[in-house]
């Protein structure tokens, strides 16, 4: 059976996992990278010829690298590229039915499974948080968020909902709008919107203020939220950037921040500053007129490519992060619970060892 | 004649006396007591002929300690036998010379080792004279209670002007006695001393006085050749007058204890083993020289110490047999305890140490004991190398390559004195071809710095050394800072060598710049669940001497000391060959204005081995188990030692 398949694939369509993980990700907007590529990972698994334990882990580095150079921003996805990895090895290495002393077919049966459990429980897990994180939401506060975070909206959404019941709670939000324009349907109006109109139509008062006037209304904020894109080993994040400056004012201000996050999201990775992550990011780029110009020059030569351009522009520009270390974070709001940043490494230790 | 035998015995009384008759030069001071000593010295080993009085024999015998201890870390050296207490105790001519030629031999020259050493050669000295030079001794300090108690009667006759005099004059020629065995280097004139009774009459010697040591010394380990260990307590307290007379010994201790720090009160206990004399029988060589090259910082440093233990451990199992009626898990982890004791009384156990052998216990304890005696023994020494390559050796690459990626191209990394683990952290990212700058801050009294600085340069990293009063200039072009650690508490601060508190918070609290990351590398082993607030409670405190040494300095001009202008005249008495010249240049570099603080009122010295860094000043641990905030130390902590 796996000889046909093999067979067949490399000659019509090779698997492309990077191909598979956009369109996952466009297909459903409620899934997150991690999520996205885990499942990436697990269509590939289930459309790969391999027969032995040692060639699946190779497949799956490999894929999984790939899949890392082509994205700008690895960060989010290689936690769950990591953590599906993680899992694969410690069920392999477990003794019984399903160690390396069983049939590797069902191994890859249990595998594949095992990881459609594993995504759905992922999707579940925005539901747990909006649970635990609704008593974050008091009556009669403010809220701050920014970006487009799904889970914060999830969790807005939860809070508000059941208008008029005696659970509803009442409170205002202030969302933080980015210029950097969505990637949804609406591509051309800011992210964030379509939460806005989602809330108001819940008849929760919204305020969408700019990125400028953060610091003006942080005075009418009681609590900040913002949603994650990987929550690093020290309690830091990475999120959309802006998030850190928000976190620099809450805490000049003395207004508690919260950080939404699934666990999946939690990342082996120890940034020490906002230059330390492991991306390219051009946002300070400097320039003379001369560059200017130079520039110029070269887009109207290459004007064949200009649409082509400006897509990977306008994609560079939404997926700039910046990183937020864990002591301006108060706690951070997950599917396992209601962490401090320093549990966060206890988790990911769990995760690990 | 009983007036020559007086003036033999007790050359520097005599002395005091003329000082109130007369008008004494300290010159004149000195020469009496050369001659009196040179007499006395002849006196005393004509009962013994072949004993100590030529310093060719005794300077031969000083090189040949002097080549052992620079061996550094681990192995312990089999060129010197420990096992013999003769070769250990040869008497050393001076403790200049010994201390010139460590500081030659090793390229640490560090000085705490080389005052370690001499003064470990120091009170040994006595064991290689017969016991037969003790009667003499006994005789002489006899006369010399009735010659003090008549000179105490004297005293009380003299009116106040005279008594007034009569210090003066004892000062002086105690300043004088002091410089002139100084000079004259000791050797066997130990003995130049007065012995007994003398200090008690008013004359307290210098605390770093060789001869005055010596002398200390000779008593208490005089005593001590014959009935093994009975004046044991007594000798590790080198460097003091102690041991001069029975009376004394209260007023020497409260004296002693008027030196120490008070704050630091509870941690000065008992002073480091001067001498492996008087260690149980059962304990093995090769603990018994580890724990002398650990006590002089030779295996310096918590990773090599607890290499260093593990491996002096496994030959201890190695020799080990089961006494009959035991068994190996029984028997062995008290066997290992006296090991242990010995190490300890040395220099307190690191915390890696007692990780080790908390670990090692554990895997004695749970052998089996029908197992047959060599199977367990050599699974006990493969638990040992796997212990050290798991826990260190490998441990220390994975720390180094995963740090080693901390460090980007144009960074400028400062550290703190000599972590090893540092060392191959920046020696693995500078293979790996990044572009950094170092800048080592180091301090005294041991300079580990140097040796890392050293290491660096000679591997093409471009290297900056400054002590730490340059601190705030190191600090300020820095990106990164790297520190090596001894422990990491379980509230996550980080429990190293005095003065990384300061380097980690000067990065922190850098004025108008970015906040400097501090990382430290640390391996698991080096994690304690013991909780540190500050760093009084626990801490560990070494020889206020080692603050005294100087380094030697090439001081060309100067102005001249009117106290020492006496040594540079010629000497008639027998030492007087070597030239004079170089004895008193040799005694300016030497002599340090701390050298006699255990005489002066109102002062202290601390001389401190580590402090606590707040778990704030600290961003990251890297360990062999991933990188962690500080707060994780005590989860990675329970999973090593569970697992």
């Amino acid at each position: 059976m796996a000889a046909p398949t093999s067979g067949s694939s490399a000659a019509a369509k090779p698997f492309d996992i990077v191909a598979t993980y956009n369109d996952l990700l466009r297909s459903d907007p409620d899934l997150t990278m991690p999520i996205a590529a885990i499942e990436a990972l697990v269509l590939l698994l289930t459309n790969s010829p391999s027969s032995t334990i040692s060639e699946t882990l190779d497949l799956l580095e490999k894929s999984t690298a790939h899949l890392k150079q082509s994205i700008p921003n690895p960060i989010g996805l290689s936690a769950g590229t990591d953590l599906f990895q993680r899992y694969l090895i410690t069920t392999l290495q477990r003794p019984g039915q399903l160690g390396p002393a069983g049939d590797f077919n069902a191994i890859r049966a249990h595998l594949l499974s095992n990881g459609r459990l594993f995504i759905r429980r992922a999707k579940e897990s925005r539901d747990k948080i909006a649970a635990f994180g609704r008593g974050f939401v008091r009556d009669g506060s403010t809220v701050l968020t920014n970006g487009g975070s799904r889970v914060v909206a999830s969790l807005l959404q939860k809070a508000a909902d059941e208008k008029g019941g005696p659970s509803a709670v009442r409170f205002n939000v202030i969302y933080v709008l980015s210029s950097a324009k969505g990637t949804g349907a609406h591509s051309d109006e800011p992210e964030g919107m379509e939460t806005v109109r989602a809330l108001r139509a819940k008849g929760v008062p919204v305020a969408t203020i700019p990125e400028s006037a953060v610091a003006y209304s942080m005075g009418k904020a009681d609590t900040v939220i913002v949603g994650a894109e990987g929550v690093v080993e020290n309690g830091g994040i990475v999120s959309r950037m802006g998030t850190y400056q928000i976190g620099l004012l809450a805490k000049a201000m003395g207004k508690p921040f919260y950080v939404v996050a699934e666990s999946h999201k939690f990342v082996r990775l120890y940034p020490l500053s906002q230059y330390d992550l492991p991306i390219e990011q051009r946002v300070i780029d400097f320039k003379t007129e001369e560059d200017v110009a130079d520039e110029a020059k070269q887009q109207q030569a290459l004007s064949t490519d200009a649409a082509v351009a400006k897509a990977v522009k306008t994609a560079d520009s939404a997926d700039v992060v910046d990183f937020t270390p864990p002591h301006l974070i108060s706690a951070l709001i997950t599917d396992s619970g209601v962490l401090t940043p320093s549990a966060v490494s206890e988790e990911l230790i769990k995760i690990w060892f | 004649m009983l007036l020559l035998e007086i003036l033999l015995t007790l050359g520097t009384t005599v002395v005091q006396y003329v000082g109130i008759l007369v008008v004494v030069t300290a010159a004149y001071v000195k020469q009496q007591q050369q001659q009196s000593v040179s007499q006395r010295r002849e006196r005393v080993s004509s009962p013994a002929p072949p004993t100590t009085s030529t310093s060719s024999s005794t300077s031969s015998s000083a090189e040949k300690v002097s080549n052992a201890p620079p061996d550094r870390l681990g192995t312990p050296p089999p060129s010197f036998d420990y096992t013999s207490p003769f070769i250990m105790a040869t008497p050393v001519e001076s403790s200049q010379p010994l201390a010139e030629m460590q500081s030659q031999q090793s390229s640490s020259s560090s000085p705490g080792a080389a005052a370690g050493a001499n003064a470990s050669a120091k009170p040994a000295k006595p064991q290689q004279s017969q016991p037969a030079k003790q009667q003499p001794q006994q005789q002489q300090s006899q006369s010399k209670g009735k010659d003090a108690a008549a000179a105490g009667g004297d005293g009380a006759a003299l009116s106040p002007a005279e008594l007034k005099k009569k210090a003066k004059a004892e000062k002086a020629a105690r300043r004088a006695r002091e410089r002139a065995e100084r000079e004259q280097s000791g050797g066997g004139a130990g003995g130049a001393a007065p012995v007994g009774g003398q200090s008690a009459a008013g004359g307290k010697k210098g605390a770093s006085g060789p001869g005055g040591a010596g002398a200390g010394g000779k008593d208490a380990s005089g005593a001590a050749t014959p009935q093994k260990g009975g004046h044991q307590k007594q000798q590790p307290r080198r460097g003091s007058a102690q041991a001069t007379g029975q009376p004394s010994a209260a007023e020497l201790k409260k004296k002693q204890e008027e030196k120490n720090v008070s704050v630091f009160g509870h941690l000065y206990g008992q002073q480091r083993r001067t001498t492996i004399a008087g260690a149980g029988k059962e304990v093995h060589p090769a603990v018994l020289a580890l724990g002398m090259q650990m006590r002089d910082y030779v295996v310096c440093g918590s990773s090599a110490r607890c290499v260093a233990t593990l491996l002096a451990f496994k030959r201890v199992i190695e020799a080990y047999t089961t006494p009959l009626g035991t068994s190996l898990a029984r028997h062995l982890t008290t066997h290992l305890s006296h090991q242990i004791t010995y190490l300890s009384t040395c220099r307190p156990l690191s915390i890696s140490q007692g990780n080790a052998i908390r670990a090692l216990k554990l895997a004695i304890s749970s052998i089996d004991p029908s197992v047959p005696e060599a199977t367990a023994k050599a699974s006990l020494c493969d638990f040992i190398d796997s212990f050290i390559r798991e826990k260190i050796t490998v441990a220390d690459q994975v720390i180094a390559g995963s740090a080693a990626q901390k460090i980007q191209d144009g960074d400028v990394i400062v550290t703190f004195a000599g972590s090893s683990i540092v060392k191959q952290t920046l020696l693995a990212a500078h293979k790996e071809g990044k572009q950094f700058r170092v800048s080592i801050i180091d301090s005294r009294p041991l300079f580990e710095g140097k040796n890392l600085a050293r290491t660096l340069a000679n591997a093409g990293l471009d290297v900056q050394y400054s002590l730490m009063n340059g601190i705030s200039h190191a600090i300020k072009d820095a990106t990164k800072v790297f520190l090596g650690a001894h422990a990491m508490t379980s509230n996550g601060r980080l429990y190293s060598r005095v003065g990384t508190a300061l380097v980690a918070m000067s990065a922190k609290e850098r004025a108008g710049g970015v906040e400097v990351p501090v990382i430290v590398c640390c391996e698991t082993v080096k994690f304690t669940d013991r909780v540190a607030l500050d760093s009084i409670v626990v801490n560990e405190i070494a020889d206020a001497d080692e603050l005294v040494t100087v380094e030697p300095v090439q001081q060309l001009t100067g102005l001249p000391d009117p106290a020492a202008q006496p040594a540079v005249e010629p000497k008639k008495g027998g030492k007087a060959s070597s030239a004079p010249v170089e004895t008193s240049t040799a005694a300016q570099s030497k002599s340090s204005p701390l050298e006699d603080w255990k005489e002066s009122a109102n002062l202290q010295l601390l001389n401190i081995m580590y402090d606590v860094t707040p778990a704030e000043y600290v961003d990251m641990v890297v360990t062999e188990m991933g990188s962690l905030p500080p707060s994780a130390v005590p989860i990675v902590h329970r999973m090593s030692t569970n697992m």
